[in-house]
């Protein structure tokens, strides 16, 4: 083993001792912003084995997108709701652990079985290195360009279900108890669209 | 590459009839922003004349011999112009019923439209999808587009939690199509289209056993699809959605979205599994059981109308699959003419549903007590299109089912046909139950709802659409049966022009007769 060979296997071990713990720490940890912080953890020694396997892109838009993404947002959102609530303990707690366990070990067992006994077939081509970026763009542009199409129709709609469910509606019948009116946004009147008479 | 050797590979115009759903969401979309609230007048009749000319410009492509667009990525073959089709139709359909439901719930009327005519065009690309990458987003589109629909009345608590309870449950099963199919694409070596990994499949298995890998990529893509077209045991979000979600919505979820399922169900199993066909017919066969035995059973207990229908939609998708199971050609042109049917029958009960929700605000079913007096042709409809679902004969849904069962009883499936039977007979009971309050209560037993009963208005705005789908729907459900030619031989011509299917059924009559052989020797 040379020395390239065992910085590669040291880094291998390494990433997958970082990813199972903060792995284990999302799971375990009991404030929220712990595990939020650990799942950014995992997401960036994720990235890491990406870049163990050459694949650059996909390991920076591992971090661009859920590192700087998803996880940023799930921390907006754990301090939009800075509720503090103390969950009184259920009775009865380790009963559903000791369930969940049972169902996460045998369904590890599975999947491990299986992926020892398959004998998966290995891609003939030869790995594309520093050339991935290129391949990429230009597989999103031919044989993949419908689902890039129409992940822009997904993005669309999302963006526009997001607004309306964010959007506070003008409600008529309700004074805003307990809402300064400084906070609320004004929102165009909706102009007596013919609702007719209700019932 | 150069462009016009491109253009023809990825021939683009198979894909024109979403192209025009499309250009009718941008549409509605941009009108809206400009023109503001008074768009909403029009915008729907935008959306409906854009489904129907797609409509319209899929039958133009019927006889296309250059179906496969995107390199491979999108089939336009007879299956998926029919399925394409029953999507388009019952989008076109919801949004003229949902027209004054959305006016009097006071929400805005334009993005409910944009939305579903996105989950439209996700379940029209799921239908042609031939590869992994492709059905996954299509299925996104189709899943994100639901979730949104059902919680559109954020005033409505129930709505809220039906949102929130498909988004946790479609999120769980999504994940699990997604690691099926990131096995598939292991197993076969890399590949996405599903006619390569079908063929890297047969050659991987050779003549022994599959390996576990293929039977548990078999079953989490089966997961995947069952929890679109809800049956047993992957069920358990139908009756809250459905209770809580707009109705429109429930009736879009119940045709469209069900349809795009069994489509994704077809083209997969068919494509890229026919190494474990004895597999996966035999998961369906248990799906079919459950869904059968479950739906119609359960359903005798509801008191909430879109309850009853929730449950009955899990019955129904049993009995479909019994065409999927026959695995003949007539056991998928049976499917495709039920689900035409279904789409008639089930989407004029919803208008039905939603008129009487607009006229009294309730959907309990002792409410309907005595309706007859007051809405005669409310009555009829409801009881035509019950009638049918149940399987009465002069309606079409018996011709439907009688279609599906013989089919069946052909393929040697005696006892499913027979189950079959045992719960349709079920099924008419609680259909009957709603139909015996509605016209034989006395006038003194009526319920409070109905002796209330506002006068019919049909000049109301958004009061035409509904009046408009409601005879038209009940004509069909009624007539197509007795003229169901035209539709049967569409079922049929459909199979037969599907080169997949074809092959499919070659490959597998054989086998079969090579088994029956063995078993003879």
């Amino acid at each position: 083993m040379n020395l390239a060979q065992g910085v590669q296997v040291v880094s291998l071990g390494l990433l997958s001792l970082m990813v199972l713990g903060a792995a284990l720490g999302v799971v375990l940890a009991n404030n929220i912003v712990y595990s939020a912080f650990l799942l950014g953890g995992v997401f960036i020694s994720i990235s890491g084995l990406y870049i163990l396997l050459n694949a650059g892109f996909v390991a920076t838009a591992q971090i661009l997108i859920y590192v700087g993404a998803v996880n940023v947002l799930i921390l907006f959102a754990i301090m939009l709701v800075n509720k503090r609530e103390d969950f009184a303990p259920i009775s009865s707690a380790w009963i559903r652990k000791g369930v969940t366990g049972l169902v996460c070990i045998g369904l590890f067992a599975l999947l491990s079985t299986m992926v020892l006994t398959t004998p998966w077939l290995i891609a003939s081509i030869p790995a594309s290195g520093e050339q991935a970026t290129l391949l990429i763009g230009e597989h999103l542009f031919s044989d993949f360009l419908l689902p890039f199409e129409l992940a822009s129709v997904l993005l669309l709609i999302a963006l526009i279900g997001a607004i309306i469910l964010a959007r506070r509606e003008l409600i008529v019948n309700e004074p805003a108890s307990g809402v300064d009116a400084g906070l609320m946004l004004p929102e165009r009147p909706r102009e007596g669209v013919a609702v007719g008479s209700d019932p | 590459m150069d462009v016009p050797s491109l253009s023809t590979q990825l021939n683009p115009l198979v894909i024109l009839p979403e192209l025009i759903v499309l250009t009718a969401l941008v549409v509605v979309v941009v009108c809206d922003l400009i023109v503001g609230r008074t768009a909403s007048r029009w915008t729907p009749y935008v959306a409906v004349s854009g489904l129907l000319v797609s409509v319209v410009q899929l039958g133009f492509q019927w006889n296309n011999d250059h179906a496969i667009a995107f390199l491979g990525g999108f089939n336009g073959d007879a299956l998926s112009i029919v399925f394409r089709g029953i999507i388009a139709l019952s989008a076109a359909v919801t949004i003229l019923i949902s027209i004054r439901y959305i006016e009097q719930s006071g929400t805005a009327l334009s993005e409910f439209i944009s939305i579903l005519l996105a989950a439209t065009l996700g379940g029209m690309f799921l239908s042609g999808a031939d590869e992994l990458v492709t059905i996954f987003i299509a299925l996104e589109t189709l899943s994100i587009s639901s979730y949104l629909l059902t919680g559109y009345m954020k005033r409505d608590p129930r709505s809220n939690e039906a949102a929130l309870k498909y988004l946790l449950i479609g999120a769980s099963s999504s994940a699990i199509f997604l690691y099926g199919i990131s096995l598939l694409y292991g197993l076969s070596g890399g590949a996405t289209k599903l006619v390569d990994i079908g063929t890297a499949l047969t050659l991987s298995t050779g003549l022994g056993d599959p390996s576990i890998g293929i039977v548990i990529a078999l079953v989490f893509v089966i997961a995947g699809v069952a929890f679109k077209i809800s049956a047993v045991p992957f069920h358990q979000w139908t009756p809250d959605v459905y209770e809580g979600s707009p109705t429109p919505v429930v009736a879009f979820l119940s045709v469209g979205s069900k349809a795009a399922g069994f489509a994704l169900a077809i083209r997969l199993l068919v494509t890229a599994f026919p190494v474990v066909w004895e597999q996966w017919r035999f998961v369906f066969v248990a799906l079919a059981i459950l869904s059968m035995i479950l739906g119609n059973v359960v359903a005798l207990a509801q008191t909430s109308m879109k309850r009853l229908l929730a449950y009955s939609s899990i019955g129904q998708a049993g009995f479909v699959m019994l065409g999927l199971i026959a695995g003949t050609e007539q056991g998928y042109a049976s499917m495709i003419f039920y689900l035409f049917i279904y789409l008639f029958m089930n989407l004029g009960g919803f208008t039905c549903v939603i008129l009487f929700s607009l006229r009294t605000g309730t959907d309990q079913i002792s409410e309907y007590a005595g309706l007859y007096q007051k809405d005669p042709l409310l009555t009829l409809g409801l009881s035509l299109c019950l009638l049918s679902l149940g399987g009465i004969p002069p309606m079409a849904g018996f011709f439907a089912k009688l279609y599906l069962f013989w089919v069946g009883w052909q393929a040697g499936l005696y006892g499913l046909v027979l189950l079959a039977l045992v719960t349709s007979v079920i099924s008419i009971y609680y259909y009957i139950r709603v139909i015996k309050m509605m016209v034989v209560k006395e006038p003194q037993e009526m319920s409070a709802a109905v002796l209330h009963y506002p006068v019919v208005q049909w000049n109301l705005p958004g009061m035409r659409p509904l009046q408009v789908s409601l005879i038209s729907m009940v004509l069909i459900t009624s007539l197509a049966g007795i003229l169901s030619n035209p539709l049967l031989s569409l079922a049929n011509a459909s199979v037969s022009n599907t080169p997949l299917l074809q092959s499919f059924i070659k490959a597998s009559t054989v086998s079969v007769s090579i088994t029956d052989v063995d078993s003879h020797l």
